[in-house]
């Protein structure tokens, strides 16, 4: 640490530093375009020229490092003249009409440009066109006022780790563009947006609505993955506008997944439920909520209340509900008298599930030096993980794979194993003895059976050797034969090799679910049970079954039961709901409620609502509180959410105790992975309409490799559970990966 | 004259090897194989010899070499810059031509000196003629085993290849160039860092130009002090100068430092018969224009031309003659960084454009005189606001063009055509 | 698609550099696909370079389109390109492009009807003692008149036949 002078002032620099950092960090305002503290420094806009003592020619203060005694000003009459000669040339080629720029308002050129008294221009030589190219459904160009600073095209090379946009042709005529026409396809395109100083790249979905200026920012939490990204939610006049990027060095830093920016389009579909309903001789009719909440609750106490078969009662719910929601329709439930509460509604076998505790930060990933990923493709089902686990690739260290399918990752993968689930387990099962036999340890018999070759000891090595290491285990394996035997596996591995585990396989917020206790206890039914069992009601909240359950067919029937009585709280419609519920109380969706988000590392975020629900709509955990209250039920008496939050958070339970158990099994057959789209795995995400145009959210195919499709006597032009076969090599031995956007048809898990 | 770099231009195929080493070539190369010059020797002798850049900013090689990390493990580079691309010079060409060995002994040992085992020679992708014969000398020299790993049973290795430009004069740029090399856009690195630091795929690396290389074999050969002794003082040796433009024996020469430029121009034969000398750009199109008067009065070298108001540069003399159109010679040279800016930095890429489209109103006949200040102002601010060089460059002319010859561009915009043409 | 001996060509340029950094290689890759496809790149041959040497498409294109030596368009057999610089310029290359533009009945950058030639107007090609200069695939022609040009191109046309 050493002073340096900056405009008169002595201030405190590091060695290392360039001096933006210090000017940023000591409030003296630079300009700049190029700029930005999350990229490489490009040093290509001049913008930020200042004068420095000694040097003959202004310094650009991004690329400049400190040294000690430096003088510097940012506004003596040189260092604004090279200011002024700049904003110049950045204006005689862009369009100077910010009242019809959708950027106007938010633009950094302008906002810049209004305090360097513009002169009348002096180039008369007639502007720069720039054709524009139509580069996908979420971003929308006008490249004719892009400024040259290549944000974008850095986020992509450095961020995004697949470099879509790039500059052509040189001069003058360079030009910011993508190529091919393919439109940009990364899962973190959104972020350009924000990055893009200007209007060149704006959002589409949002285009020409209005000015940032005439907007309220709300500060929110992302809640489609087990990140917990950190947002702002623009609103207008009780509407969601737009959803940007918040930062939080902890979680997201700067960045969001798109799935997290556009999923708020979905918010105004069509298909939003507007007014409760009660099915009246299998007509459907709509009504008010007083008439629909009395309805629900004269029949919850005549199916089971007043006939005491209150274990005749079950609640489920989808993972992406809040912690408050999950807490009350727990506590509902069990003051009726019923244990019966479950959300993972897409899981086989439930008494084969995974159990792995997380204990790694989000912001730790990236200083790890070794990574085993098994299960998952980070890049889609957690992008924001993934952007950190590219980071520590990027600092150097080994990431190694152990997938059914082979993905487009974005970071470089050391060692990528393609096997099937019973595969896996085995390899983890003698990696786990090659270990054990290495620290001079009892083999326990599970084990004897296996025989350590030398990859699997350079495995074990890896493990052992890496000072910071990480097993991160995905959504992939949750229905294998082996789900609970190849968590236990991991955890004993990371236990004997001192690395951190980080379990990706709970999705949403189902970690807030399972943290209140709504997986059901020993009295309690799962939910696969529940629905194998009559039951005389149930509460469902927010469940569309042909997305939500492992085997939607079976699930339907059980619930369109004659005798069962179904209260669906739902924010879009459906049809399989108005098959089988008897009532529907429209419930508000993500940014119209309060409530709770718990990441994967345990970080429980509150959110209040962004904006009110629309008229008859109100918020699940509201509609929970007065079921109550009209039950008669004690304790029910919030006010408002925080209440219940504080409640909630008083009796999580954390660090469930699991039983390390490992009974390894052979599968047999053809084993099937069914992953939904990234943008199909919540009702709000299903009816965005520009995340539904996105190359990701149509993904539909059934991949196989040739042997398995001869086998299932398939080919290339069949259809698989519904879904379009692809034959590919990648994909390993005895397995069908499933990806895709739609329902299903049938039982997704054979 | 030619006893450096065009020693060998009178012999019978003065690219072979055998003419080569007839005349003393691989000599020092194979001194230092043997262990007889230390790092330190040799850059304490180039420091002697005065040697200055010949690509054009003239920087010291001595000073240059001693910058590189040469104790540091791992990887570095020596990068030879044969990009040859400025309007005006044409003589590294003639090297590659004719003497493409000196600039393979020449690198050799500037590998040796920086602990640089792999050299690359990064020649404009035009120069086919010069590739395939420096191609020809390269094979030649590994067939003879003086280049390759352990030369001659040696520590010493060193692996020489030749890359190819496409086409983009910035690429002279050596930090552009050194981008270029990784196959990317020739677009210069902010600096710093230095290459010295963070060179070639990241490696410590030192660009030099062609004729730098080229005159160290002798160099070490005859004593740094013979080589400061052939020029004048912070000018030492000597230097090819290109003459072109209006001279009746266009070439290159090779000339003491220091050699009066009235010398010089007769060794071109002198301007074209009935013509008289009007004005000369001294160092390459980059370098300001000089006034007859100007530029009669100096001698070549660094500071003899500096103080004439230019700059050596290249050594890329372009004689004009009173038949030259200053407004159409300025327009020219201001298409030409218009049309080769790499288009990364803003005052470049803006301000050449406009530089030059101001200029061919101008010369369209629609001026307006508000536009010669306009045009200066514009080559102001863009002076020293840049990334690299080119922006500085294509200031310059404008700047001298009009300083100079400031009645013949209000004559054109004021009567919508040339002084010169009207003249004539 | 690129041809084996087209890979074979790149390979020989990908050996000079280090093993992970192939993509040094893609100015030359992209000319000698360019050569073989009638001296014209696309989109696709472009991006197969860019697999080919591990890169992102879009990084070879930028490449593609910075250089001057790439077309992007169907080009005529024989490209003239005539340097206009300054020292050309002195010594009258602006005559020698009317002339040229004259005897072959077309303008700059337009291709002869027969497909054979056209000519480029470029700047510095670094030969400027020999001004005025024109260079024709690997060859540079200098102290150029119109007579030098005419015959230049009769003997153009005569191999083009
Ligand atoms: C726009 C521009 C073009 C240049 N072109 C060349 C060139 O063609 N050849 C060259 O040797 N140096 C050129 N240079 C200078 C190089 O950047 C560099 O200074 C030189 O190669 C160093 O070698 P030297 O020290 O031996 O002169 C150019 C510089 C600029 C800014
Ligand atoms: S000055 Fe011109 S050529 Fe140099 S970096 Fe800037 S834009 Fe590129
Ligand atoms: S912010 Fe420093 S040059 Fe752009």
């Amino acid at each position: 640490m050493f002073e340096i002078e900056i405009d008169g002032k002595i201030v405190n620099a590091n060695p290392g530093e360039n001096l933006i950092t210090v000017t940023d960090r000591e409030g003296i305002s630079v300009p700049r375009f190029c700029y930005h503290n999350k990229l490489s420094v490009s040093a290509n806009c001049r913008m930020c020229l200042v004068d420095v003592e000694g040097a003959t020619k202004p310094q650009p203060a991004c690329s400049t490092p400190v040294s000690n005694g430096m003088r510097v000003s940012t506004k003596n009459d040189k260092a604004k003249s090279s200011q002024k000669a700049v904003m110049e040339f950045l204006l005689i080629n862009h369009p100077l009409d910010c009242p019809i720029c959708d950027q106007g308002g938010e633009c950094e050129l302008q906002d810049v440009a209004m305090s360097y008294s513009s002169d009348v221009s002096r180039f008369n030589e007639g502007k720069r066109v720039i054709a524009d190219s139509d580069i996908g459904p979420l971003i929308q160009t006008d490249m004719t006022r892009c400024i040259h600073c290549t944000r974008c095209v850095r986020f992509g090379a450095e961020i995004a780790g697949i470099m879509e946009m790039g500059g052509t042709g040189r001069g003058d005529s360079l030009k910011i563009e993508p190529f091919l026409q393919e439109g940009i396809q990364s899962e973190l395109s959104g972020n350009m947006i924000d990055l893009c100083p200007v209007g060149a790249l704006t959002s589409k979905p949002f285009r020409y609505e209005l000015r940032s200026w005439q907007m309220n920012a709300v500060e929110g939490i992302a809640r489609h993955d087990s990140v917990g990204s950190n947002i702002h939610i623009q609103t207008y006049k009780g509407k969601v506008k737009r959803v940007v990027a918040r930062n939080n060095d902890n979680i997201n830093e700067t960045w969001i997944s798109d799935r997290d920016r556009f999923s708020c389009d979905g918010l105004n579909h069509e298909n939003r439920l507007q007014k409760p309903q009660i099915k009246y001789d299998g007509v459907w009719k709509e009504t008010e909520w007083d008439t629909a909440l009395v309805y629900s609750t004269k029949a919850l106490l005549r199916e089971v209340i007043d006939n005491k078969e209150e274990s005749k009662l079950g609640a489920l719910a989808s993972n992406n509900a809040t912690l408050e929601e999950y807490y009350l329709l727990r506590k509902l439930l069990k003051q009726v008298g019923s244990d019966n509460t479950d959300y993972r509604l897409n899981i086989k076998d439930l008494s084969n599930t995974i159990n792995l505790d997380s204990n790694i930060k989000i912001k730790d990933i990236e200083n790890i030096d070794y990574a085993l990923l098994v299960g998952s493709y980070t890049r889609l089902e957690q992008p924001m993980i993934n952007h950190r686990l590219r980071k520590s690739s990027l600092n150097g260290a080994t990431i190694d794979v152990i997938n059914s399918m082979s993905f487009n990752y974005n970071l470089p993968i050391n060692s990528e194993y393609i096997l099937n689930s019973s595969q896996i387990a085995n390899l983890l099962a003698r990696t786990l003895k090659a270990i054990l036999l290495s620290k001079e340890q009892e083999i326990p018999g599970y084990l004897d059976k296996f025989k350590v070759s030398d990859a699997d000891t350079q495995l074990a090595n890896k493990l052992l050797s890496s000072d910071k290491s990480a097993i991160i285990l995905g959504e992939h394996l949750i229905n294998s034969d082996n789900s609970s035997n190849i968590a236990n596996l991991i955890s004993i591995i990371a236990e004997k090799t001192s690395s951190s585990t980080l379990n990706l396989s709970e999705t949403g917020n189902s970690i807030a679910a399972k943290s209140t206790g709504f997986v059901p206890n020993e009295n309690g039914l799962d939910a696969n049970e529940m629905l194998a069992s009559k039951m005389n009601a149930y509460i469902l909240l927010d469940v569309y079954p042909k997305y939500d359950f492992h085997n939607s067919v079976s699930a339907i029937n059980a619930l369109r039961d004659e005798k069962t009585f179904v209260i669906a709280l739902n924010s879009f419609k459906d049809s399989d709901v108005f098959d089988y519920a008897d009532v529907i109380l429209p419930i508000s969706s993500y940014y119209e409620t309060s409530g709770t988000h718990t990441n994967v590392e345990g970080e429980m975020q509150s959110f209040s609502a962004a904006v009110g629900s629309p008229k008859d709509i109100k918020p699940a955990w509201k509609v929970l509180k007065v079921l109550a209250d009209l039950l008669d039920l004690s304790g029910f008496n919030y006010t408002d959410s925080s209440k219940v939050t504080s409640e909630a958070k008083q009796q999580i339970k954390q660090n469930i105790e699991h039983d390390r158990e490992i009974n390894l099994i052979n599968t047999k057959g053809v084993e099937i992975i069914w992953q939904p789209s990234p943008y199909s795995t919540d009702a709000l995400l299903r009816h965005s309409n520009s995340l539904q145009a996105t190359k990701i959210g149509q993904l539909n195919t059934a991949s196989m490799s040739a042997s398995t499709a001869k086998s299932l006597k398939l080919s290339d032009t069949d259809n698989y559970l519904g879904v379009p076969v692809v034959i590919s090599e990648v994909v390993a031995d005895k397995c069908v990966f499933i990806s895709s956007s739609n329902e299903t048809i049938s039982e997704k898990i054979s | 004259m030619n006893e450096v770099c065009f020693k060998n231009l009178n012999e019978k195929e003065p690219w072979s090897l055998a003419t080569y080493e007839a005349n003393g070539g691989y000599s020092v190369w194979k001194r230092v194989i043997k262990g007889e010059f230390t790092p330190e020797e040799i850059i304490d002798e180039l420091k002697v010899s005065g040697l200055r850049g010949r690509g054009g900013a003239g920087f010291p090689t001595g000073l240059k070499w001693s910058f590189m990390p040469r104790n540091d493990d791992g990887q570095k580079y020596v990068v030879c810059n044969s990009d040859e691309g400025e309007p005006g010079t044409c003589k590294d060409r003639d090297i590659l031509r004719f003497n493409p060995h000196s600039v393979i002994e020449g690198m050799a040992i500037g590998g040796y000196v920086m602990n640089a085992s792999v050299g690359y020679n990064y020649i404009r992708g035009e120069f086919m003629e010069p590739f395939y014969r420096f191609e020809g000398a390269l094979k030649e020299a590994y067939k003879a085993g003086l280049l390759g790993e352990n030369i001659f049973d040696s520590a010493v290795s060193f692996d020489l290849h030749t890359h190819l430009g496409a086409g983009a004069y910035i690429c002279g740029e050596e930090t552009a160039l050194i981008e270029s090399i990784e196959g990317k856009k020739g677009q210069p690195r902010f600096k710093p860092p230095f290459p010295a630091n963070v060179g070639l795929f990241g490696k410590p690396t030192t660009v030099n130009n062609t004729e730098s290389f080229a005159s160290v074999p002798e160099i070490l050969s005859k004593g740094g002090k013979w080589f400061a002794d052939l020029g004048v003082e912070n000018s030492g040796g000597c230097k090819l100068f290109s003459v072109s433009g209006h001279v009746n024996n266009p070439s290159n020469f090779e000339v003491p430092m220091g050699t009066p430029f009235k010398d010089l121009l007769k060794m071109a034969g002198g301007i074209r018969k009935g013509k008289k000398l009007k004005a000369v750009i001294p160092g390459g199109s980059s370098t300001p224009v000089l006034t007859a008067e100007e530029a009669m009065s100096m001698n070549m070298d660094y500071d003899s031309i500096e103080k004439a108001g230019s700059m050596l540069g290249a050594g890329s003399v372009i004689i004009m003659d009173d038949s030259t159109c200053m407004v159409e010679a300025l327009t020219r040279l201001a298409h030409f960084y218009y049309d080769e800016s790499c288009g990364q930095c803003t005052p470049c890429r803006e301000g050449t454009g406009w530089l030059y489209r101001v200029l061919k109103r101008i010369l369209d006949g629609n001026g307006k005189i508000d536009d010669l200040d306009l045009l200066q102002q514009v080559g102001s601010n863009i002076m020293g606001n840049t990334i690299c060089a080119l922006g500085d460059a294509a200031a310059m002319p404008v700047e001298s063009f009009l300083r100079n010859f400031y009645s013949e561009f209000e004559y054109y915009i004021k009567n919508g055509k040339s002084m010169v043409k009207d003249n004539v | 698609m690129i041809s084996k001996k087209a890979k074979k060509q790149i390979d020989s340029w990908t050996e000079k550099y280090p093993a992970n950094q192939k993509s040094s290689a893609v100015m030359e890759a992209l000319k000698i696909v360019q050569l073989e496809n009638g001296n014209c790149l696309n989109p696709e041959l472009i991006q197969e370079v860019a697999d080919y040497l591990d890169m992102p498409g879009i990084a070879a294109q930028e490449v593609a389109t910075f250089y001057e030596n790439y077309n992007h368009k169907p080009m005529a057999k024989n490209i003239i390109r005539i340097c206009h610089n300054i020292s050309c310029m002195l010594n009258g290359s602006d005559n020698l492009v009317s002339h040229l533009e004259s005897c072959l009945g077309v303008k700059t950058g337009e291709v002869t009807p027969d497909g054979l030639i056209c000519v480029k107007k470029v700047e510095c090609l670094g030969a400027c003692v020999g001004a005025p200069m024109m260079q024709i695939d690997d060859q540079y022609f200098e102290n150029l008149t119109a007579k030098k040009v005419d015959e230049i191109v009769k003997s153009l046309r005569k191999e083009g036949k």
